[in-house]
């Protein structure tokens, strides 16, 4: 979670957001969260789990 | 209820002494969907106002506000975390309960740097974008 919040400090173009899946039942379903971290992109779910901040970077530039 | 252990609590405090600059934590309340199972009464809101106003009490440089339904909140509770009152696009929605209330705090000391810690390839990428990108991130609290 703290990476996308750097990402987002780190550049006025990214927003980041945690949202607590439980709290928020109807989205966590539409967007098929079953695994948490779920990491959602420009509205598009794409991968579970963490990840090194080189490889989030190279996911997130690709989706 | 202490919102952390004092073991905690003054490794937070050590934490927030440190911050270069200012972290305003914006509080957005409004209509919550309907609580999920076994969370009997707990007014969501006001836990979360008295979470953040817990924090804001561990650091001369941690502040809390409270906003009923503000302009940009779609989902609520909320909290906005502000570095110099800026709205900086980090945000949490939802109670962060138990251990994700490290990553509010890890937020929290996130945004009170001056500098940002990324690689210097990752501030170059961010550089470059072209683009708005918005990353929503799903916690639960285990």
């Amino acid at each position: 979670m703290l990476l996308a919040f750097r990402f987002a400090l780190a550049s006025e173009r990214v927003t980041a957001a945690a949202i607590e899946a439980n709290e928020f039942p109807q989205l966590s379903q539409e967007l098929g969260v079953w695994a948490v971290p779920r990491i959602v992109v420009d509205g598009e779910p794409r991968w579970d789990g963490a990840v090194p901040e080189a490889e989030f970077l190279r996911r997130v530039l690709a989706a | 209820m202490p919102i952390l252990r004092p073991e905690e609590e003054t490794k937070v405090r050590e934490w927030f002494a440190g911050l270069a600059r200012p972290v305003e934590l914006y509080v957005a309340l409004g209509p919550e969907e309907t609580p999920r199972a076994g969370s009997g009464d707990l007014d969501f809101g006001a836990e979360m106002v008295r979470l953040c106003e817990g924090l804001a009490g561990l650091g001369d440089r941690v502040t809390c506000r409270v906003e009923e339904d503000p302009e940009g909140f779609s989902r609520f509770p909320a909290v906005s975390i502000r570095p110099d009152g800026h709205d900086a696009g980090v945000r949490y929605d939802g109670l962060p309960w138990g251990y994700e209330l490290g990553s509010l705090v890890g937020g929290i000391v996130e945004a009170g740097r001056q500098e940002p810690t990324l690689s210097t390839d990752s501030l170059a990428a961010l550089e470059e974008l072209d683009r708005q990108l918005t990353l929503d991130v799903f916690v639960t609290p285990t």
